[in-house]
Formats: structure tokens, C-alpha cells, sequence
């Protein structure tokens, strides 16, 4: 195990070495000159210049990579060019804000898609399975940008009530923090738990029609003694990996909720540091999301030898 | 060394400064402001955005004030004085102004803060505006000299409050000076900077220390950056934002008839135009650019781009036009005449032309303008291709001069000067981005440029102005209104021809 783990994050780091030269690099590639749109059309060449060099600019891409990348690991993400905070933090705090909305999606997911998944799945054919497949279906199809805006209109119009526009994090005011944070879990969730409980459907469909499952009702096994000692067990691991997936998924539709509902998370960071060319915040923000992309890998790699003895790690 | 008083406008009293103050004011409260638009950052030596610019007036000031009627009214200052030469001004300060530290303010602090604005080592964009200033000395506690090393009549306006702002002497010291503006404020305005959030607010408190009597009103001013408009509607609707400014047709329709909501519109100093870079074949030609004016219906396309909220102009923005604007009448090529372009185009040996235009990625008004003007060129025989492209490919094609035929979208202060001169004044000294390389506009341009009598520059930027029509290196086509949605709670708010929300300094909440 220690090995494994050595080895992998041995992996992790390269990987996350050659990530950070795609970063640096796809960042200077959307087009654009930086300094102009940061000067706006009428500037003056001089200053244009000055800033350029300011920034850095004017050198080889290697030198600024080299400069950029041997701060990054001693910790320094640099300066935002545009606001002038120091990237570390900023992206600190909106990335806490992304992982408890991202987890909280997540726990929300779960909590309704498996049960779901595990219902339909034993009444395959049945009306309770058309019901949740219709569930599904919706879920799967909306778009979230379109589920958080009718959210956010339906409860506006009916109930006359909208979130609360700043921020505030669950350490202040766990109530007020969960009132903004409700609608866009929502309409993230909803989409998950439908792709969840497509998957676990599936998954469990296809083990009570194998043989074991066959031979046990045959021997007289019960059908919740079975699902619990057996069937849940078997379909722990593709879930697993699946939530990983979901967790990458919820990632990306954080971007449009964030933006949606004003909450200022690792997406909205994105988005603005992506409008105003802020390549120090956008590297910084990309260099997490990577980060956070390949630790999620890994501790799903870890849960498997946990949940089934037979993976080894070594 | 004579001194001629100059010309100060006639309404240069203080009580006009950011508007009308009110008589039954209420004092106190907190106004929530939703914006779709986020300063990047506070810095207002370098940070050019306009999103910067229209909340950091609140916080900064300038030696003057751009009034909303295009005239340059002391801020700072209580008064000037120009050398008949037009060299040097005398600016007595304003008495009684603290900045936000607490520290009195004197001439000191405005020589190093000016000085260091024009100083093109500091980086600031503002510095290009400043090149014709060779000194700026602190006279006595409340005197300044500046000295130029040519006459400019637009000096006043340039020391307005779009970059910079007085700020104590000494204070870019600091080696952490520029990234303190997003920590704390310095300046002198009505309103300090409590907390900046960047993505998701910003905060300002009332400076109880503030130089004008009785001014401001609001006890706290939250500004909360809503990136989207459906969000900022509902937010307006359910009352959780007391104002707003709204820019898309289809937004202020669903507010306009919302109870408990007012909907206002203002003139403003955005232009909507269309250009015509010379270094694009046959655009090069004086009588293409009059056929494609021609056949140009721009109240058409002001009502299918921005549905009706704005103004057809001619060649100067509304909120300008009384001040500095030539009348309608006397300007060529701006009623549609399909007939005079097409024997135009024929003239020029180009009756069956194919051109294309630009269009930028986000400007929501430029898709349904360039499908209206598909059509109206389609009469003169001209064919129309529309392309969209990413803003940062459209400022470095401008930039490079290499604009072709595109839609633009520009404001600027309320000074013909800094509104004409770097756009059209040949190169060098001009950047003339259209290569329109007109040697009798360019004169014109400088002549208005040395001429400190306000009724002689207007004289001359009209004459100006007439060949700007009858040339067209430009259509200006219109002028979007600022819209402004207000709880009906909200009292005596205007908004500012430039965007900038001085306004806020007026406002106040009926109980």
C-alpha cells in the first residue's frame, strides 16, 4: 500500500507537471492581446509597453513559464494582474465555496438517486420503475442552466422569495449560507441523481439476472437479505466510480450555477479571470481544478482495495 | 505674469456638482445596487476598465468634475486662472477637503498625484492624456501651477475624475501601494471603501468627514456584481436590489411594468458606430463610404438592435449635442438616398460590391444592427457578409489599424477634444485607427486642441464635425439611453451621461 501509493503520486506529479505546461500555455493561446483589452482601445502605445513589461510580457514564454512555475511551487500562485490580490488565497476561498456546493450535490445526488436507481431496478417493467425512468429522462435533459433559471422563477413568482445575494460562507451562518446555496443544489442535483439512478438501475438489473443471484432465490434466500449481503456489494465498486465522475461533472455545471445565483466559487473565478485575460488567476484557478481533478482519481483508486479485498495495490 | 480669468461654465456651482442636491433629503439607510458589470480592480491610476471607472468617482476626485452638459466644473478646485498665452493655469483649492485618512488635503498632495499620473514610467494609462503638461508645482498650501508646453483647451476636462484622483503625497511609497486600493481608500469623495469582494461585492460607507455640506445621504452604498440579467430581474422584482442599470430591450421589458419598480431613461455618451477603415479596398474611396451613408436608415437599426431605447445621432452624442454638437442640418450624407449612392458606386466603378463586416462576440446589439444593414445595402447594390469575432481580436485589429469595415462601440468624457483627437487626428499625433489621413480635419483638430475660449472651440468642432459627415471615416448611428430601474423608494438618483454613477452621491431612501 505505501509502495502504491508512493508510485502513484510519484505519477500524480508529472502528470500534474506536464498539466501545468498545457495550462500556461492554453492560457496564452486565446486570442487576444492582454495588454490591449486591459487598456481598452484608445491607449496610448507607451503605456502599452510599460504595462508589457510590467507584467513580464516582453520575455520568452519559457522565462515566464520558469519564473511562474518555480513560485507556483514554492507556493506563490502571483499577483492577480487585474484586481492586484495574490491568487493563492482568492482561488483558496472560492474553491471552499465549490467544494461544498460540489459535495453537497453530491451527498444530495446520492442520497436520491441510489435509493431510486435500487427501486427501479427491482421493479424493472413495473409502474414504480416507468414513474422514476420518467424522473430520469427529465433530469437527464434539462440542461442546467435552464432547471437553475426556472428554479430561481418559479420560486421567485410563487413563493415571492429569491437567495440572498452576498455571500455568506456556513462558518458565519450556517442557515443563511445553506438559503443561497439551496436553489443551485438543487438544480445541480436534480440532473445527478437522475444520471445516478439511470446507473444504479442499470447496475442492479444486471445482477439479478446472474446465476448466483438465481441459485440464492432458489435456495430461498429473501429478496432484502440478498440485495444487502450481495447485490449492494457487487455494485459498490462501479459506483464508486461513477460518483468520481459525478463529482468531475458537478465540477464543470458549477461553472453555470455560480454564475446563475451570483456565488463566488472556483467558476465564477474562472469566467471572470477567462473575460479579462487574468492570466496569473486563471492559471492558478486551472492549476486546481486539475489538482483537484487527479486527488479525486486517487482517492477513488485507494476506496476500491478498501471495499474489495481482491484489488491489490501493490 | 497678467492673468486673464477664463471663461468658468455658468453653472459651476457646487450645488450642481453630481446633480441636484435634495431639499427634503432623508439621511441614513443602505442602498443595494446590483451591476451586471465588476471592476477587475480599484486602482484608479491603472486600471483602465470602465467597470472600474464608473464606481471609483465615489471614492476619488479630480481637480474637476465632467458635468452631465459636457462642461469642465472645478471639483477639487474652487477656481483657475490661464496665462494669456494659454501656458500656465492657476488652480486655487477647494478649503476644507480631507481625504479619507483623515490628513487635510493640500497642493502638495495634488502636484505629486498629478505628476505622478503623467509619468509614463508608472505605467498608467491616463498618462497619454497628460503629455502636453511639462510641470505641475505646489504654488502655496492651496495654489497650483500647471505649465504646459502647448495651449490645450481640454486641460480642465482631462483632470477630471476618469484616471487618478488626488491621493496623499508619498503615497505610491508603498510597495504594496496599487494592491492597497482594493483594501482601502484614499481619496477624497463622498464615500470610503468598507469591503471589496471581488465576484461577489462591494461595499462603501459614507465619508462623515466629506468636503460638501450635508452631502451624501446613504449611510452604506452594497454594490453586488450579478453576472447575469435574468438573476439581477428577479433580484429587482423581489426587492432584494434597489437599483440597477439595464442594457438589453428584452430586460427592460420584463421590469417596466413591474409595481414598485421605475424605469428611467438618461442621455448618454455611448456612440454606436459604424467604421470605415481606409486600408480596406475600395473603402479607400470618399465616394464608397458616402453610397454606404446613404443607404444607411440608422433609426431602422437603432429600433431592431436596441428596440427603441436610444437616439439616432449624427456626428456627436446626445448628452453632448447642446455644448458641442452641429446642428443636424448642416451635416452631409445623413438622410437614406438610394439613388445618389448607387450613381456614386457607379462613379467609383463599383456597382456590384461585396463587403464585410464585423461583428464582436458579447455586444448583443451588433447581430440584429448588421442583419437590418444587410438589408438596407442590399438596395445600393452592396452585398454584405458578417463575420464575429472575440473582442481581443477586434481591439488588436483596431489597434493595428487594420479595423476594415466593423461596428464599434466607444464612449469617452464629455470634451470634444477627448472625443475626436486620438480617433481622427492623422498620425503620429493621432492614432487615426481608420487611416482616414485627413490633413484639413487633422488642422481643425489642433486648432480646437490650442483654443481655450469655450464659444471659439465649439465654432471650430463644428466645422469639424461637417467634414466628418461629408468624408465618413465613420457613421455614428446611435446613442444607447442609459436605463435605470429604481425601487420607487429611491429618491433623487440621476444617472451620468458617461456611466459613471456620481449619481449615487445624490441619491437617497424615502422611509
Amino acid at each position: 500500500m505505501g509502495g502504491y501509493l508512493a508510485r502513484r503520486l510519484a505519477a500524480s506529479a508529472v502528470t500534474a507537471f506536464v498539466a501545468s505546461i498545457a495550462v500556461f500555455l492554453i492560457v496564452r493561446a486565446v486570442p487576444g492581446d492582454v495588454v490591449a483589452q486591459m487598456l481598452g482601445q484608445v491607449s496610448d502605445p507607451q503605456a502599452a509597453a510599460s504595462l508589457r513589461g510590467f507584467l513580464g510580457l516582453d520575455q520568452p514564454v519559457w522565462i515566464q513559464y520558469g519564473r511562474w512555475i518555480s513560485a507556483a511551487l514554492s507556493g506563490d500562485l502571483g499577483i492577480s494582474w487585474t484586481g492586484g490580490r495574490a491568487v493563492g488565497p482568492a482561488v483558496f476561498d472560492a474553491f471552499l465555496v465549490t467544494l461544498e456546493i460540489g459535495l453537497l450535490t453530491l451527498a444530495l445526488a446520492t442520497i436520491v438517486g441510489v435509493p431510486l436507481g435500487i427501486i427501479s431496478g427491482i421493479y424493472e417493467g413495473r409502474w414504480p420503475d416507468n414513474l422514476i425512468q420518467i424522473f430520469n429522462l427529465l433530469g437527464l435533459a434539462a440542461p442546467v442552466f435552464w432547471t437553475g433559471l426556472m428554479l430561481l422563477v418559479a420560486v421567485s413568482s410563487f413563493a415571492g422569495w429569491s437567495p440572498p445575494l452576498i455571500y455568506t460562507s456556513p462558518t458565519e451562518s450556517l442557515w443563511e449560507n445553506l438559503s443561497i446555496l439551496m436553489l443551485p443544489i438543487l438544480s445541480l442535483g436534480l440532473l445527478q441523481a437522475a444520471a445516478y439512478s439511470q446507473f444504479v438501475r442499470q447496475n442492479v438489473v444486471t445482477s439479478l439476472n446472474q446465476d448466483y443471484v438465481r441459485t440464492a432465490r432458489a435456495k430461498g434466500v429473501t429478496i432484502r437479505i440478498l440485495f444487502f449481503k450481495h447485490i449492494l456489494k457487487n455494485i459498490l465498486i462501479p459506483l464508486i466510480t461513477f460518483m468520481g465522475l459525478v463529482l468531475v461533472q458537478i465540477l464543470g455545471g458549477v461553472v453555470i450555477v455560480e454564475t446563475l445565483f451570483s456565488i463566488p466559487g472556483l467558476g465564477r473565478l474562472l469566467i471572470s479571470a477567462i473575460e479579462t485575460r487574468d492570466y496569473p488567476m486563471l492559471q492558478g484557478a486551472l492549476l486546481v481544478v486539475v489538482v483537484t481533478a487527479m486527488a479525486v482519481n486517487l482517492i477513488i483508486d485507494l476506496l476500491y482495495s478498501v471495499i474489495d479485498p481482491r484489488v491489490r495495490l501493490s | 505674469m497678467a492673468l486673464t480669468l477664463a471663461s468658468l461654465p455658468a453653472r459651476a456651482a457646487t450645488a450642481d456638482l453630481y446633480g441636484p442636491k435634495a431639499a427634503d433629503a432623508v439621511k441614513g439607510g443602505t442602498l443595494t445596487f446590483g451591476s451586471l458589470v465588476e471592476p477587475p480592480g480599484l486602482d484608479p491610476y491603472h486600471q483602465a476598465a470602465d467597470g472600474r471607472i464608473r464606481f471609483t468617482v465615489l471614492m476619488y476626485q479630480g481637480l474637476f468634475y465632467e458635468s452631465e452638459t459636457g462642461e469642465a466644473m472645478p471639483l477639487l478646485a474652487s477656481g483657475y486662472e490661464v496665462s494669456p498665452d494659454g501656458l500656465v493655469y492657476t488652480i486655487k483649492l477647494r478649503e476644507g477637503v480631507k481625504f479619507h485618512t483623515g490628513q487635510p488635503m493640500t497642493a502638495k498632495d495634488v502636484a505629486y498625484s498629478y505628476n505622478y499620473l503623467r509619468d509614463p514610467k508608472n505605467g498608467s494609462p491616463g498618462a497619454g492624456d497628460l503629455t502636453l503638461i511639462s510641470s505641475i508645482d505646489a504654488v502655496d498650501d492651496g495654489t497650483v501651477r500647471i505649465t504646459l508646453s502647448k495651449p490645450n483647451g481640454a486641460l480642465p476636462m482631462t483632470l477630471g475624475n476618469k484616471y487618478g484622483g488626488v491621493v496623499p503625497a508619498g503615497y505610491f511609497d508603498a510597495a504594496d501601494a496599487k494592491q492597497a486600493f482594493n483594501t482601502k481608500s484614499v481619496g477624497t469623495g463622498p464615500y470610503k471603501l468598507a469591503e471589496f469582494k471581488p465576484n461577489s461585492h462591494l461595499a462603501l460607507v459614507k465619508n462623515d468627514a466629506y468636503w460638501e455640506e450635508g452631502a451624501p445621504y446613504l449611510d452604506r452604498i452594497n454594490i453586488l456584481f450579478i453576472p447575469n440579467s435574468a438573476s439581477l430581474i428577479v433580484a429587482l422584482r423581489n426587492k432584494r436590489v434597489d437599483l440597477a442599470l439595464l442594457t438589453r430591450p428584452q430586460d427592460i421589458q420584463q421590469v417596466v411594468k413591474a409595481p414598485g419598480l421605475v424605469m428611467e431613461r438618461w442621455p448618454s455618451l455611448n456612440q454606436k458606430a459604424l467604421d470605415l477603415g481606409s486600408e480596406l479596398s475600395p473603402l479607400g474611396d470618399p465616394r464608397v463610404r458616402q453610397a454606404i451613408a446613404l443607404s444607411i436608415d440608422k433609426d431602422e437599426i437603432m429600433r431592431a438592435s436596441v428596440g427603441g431605447y436610444g437616439k439616432v445621432i449624427g456626428t456627436m452624442v446626445p448628452a453632448m449635442q447642446d455644448a458641442w454638437g452641429a446642428p443636424l442640418d448642416q451635416l452631409a450624407n445623413q438622410k437614406v438616398d438610394i439613388e445618389k449612392a448607387k450613381k456614386l458606386l457607379a462613379e467609383a466603378g463599383h456597382s456590384n460590391l461585396n463587403l464585410t463586416l464585423t461583428t464582436i462576440n458579447g455586444y448583443d446589439w451588433m447581430d440584429p444592427a448588421a442583419v437590418t444593414m444587410k438589408q438596407q445595402l442590399a438596395r445600393a447594390g452592396i452585398n454584405l457578409n458578417i463575420q464575429r469575432v472575440d473582442l481581443g481580436v477586434w481591439i488588436k485589429n483596431f489597434q493595428s489599424k487594420q479595423m476594415g469595415f466593423t461596428f464599434n462601440d466607444w464612449a469617452t468624457q464629455p470634451d470634444p477634444h477627448l472625443l475626436f483627437y486620438r480617433h481622427f487626428h492623422k498620425a503620429p499625433e493621432g492614432a487615426d485607427f481608420r487611416n482616414w489621413n485627413n490633413a484639413e480635419a487633422s488642422a481643425l483638430l489642433d486648432q480646437g486642441l490650442g483654443e481655450t475660449d469655450q464659444a471659439k472651440r465649439k465654432t471650430i468642432y463644428v466645422d469639424f464635425q461637417k467634414i466628418l459627415a461629408d468624408s465618413v471615416p465613420t457613421v455614428m448611428l446611435f446613442s444607447a439611453d442609459h436605463v435605470s430601474v429604481r425601487n420607487e423608494n429611491v429618491m433623487n438618483y440621476q444617472q451620468h451621461p458617461t456611466g459613471w454613477f456620481f449619481g449615487l452621491a445624490r441619491a437617497y431612501i424615502k422611509k
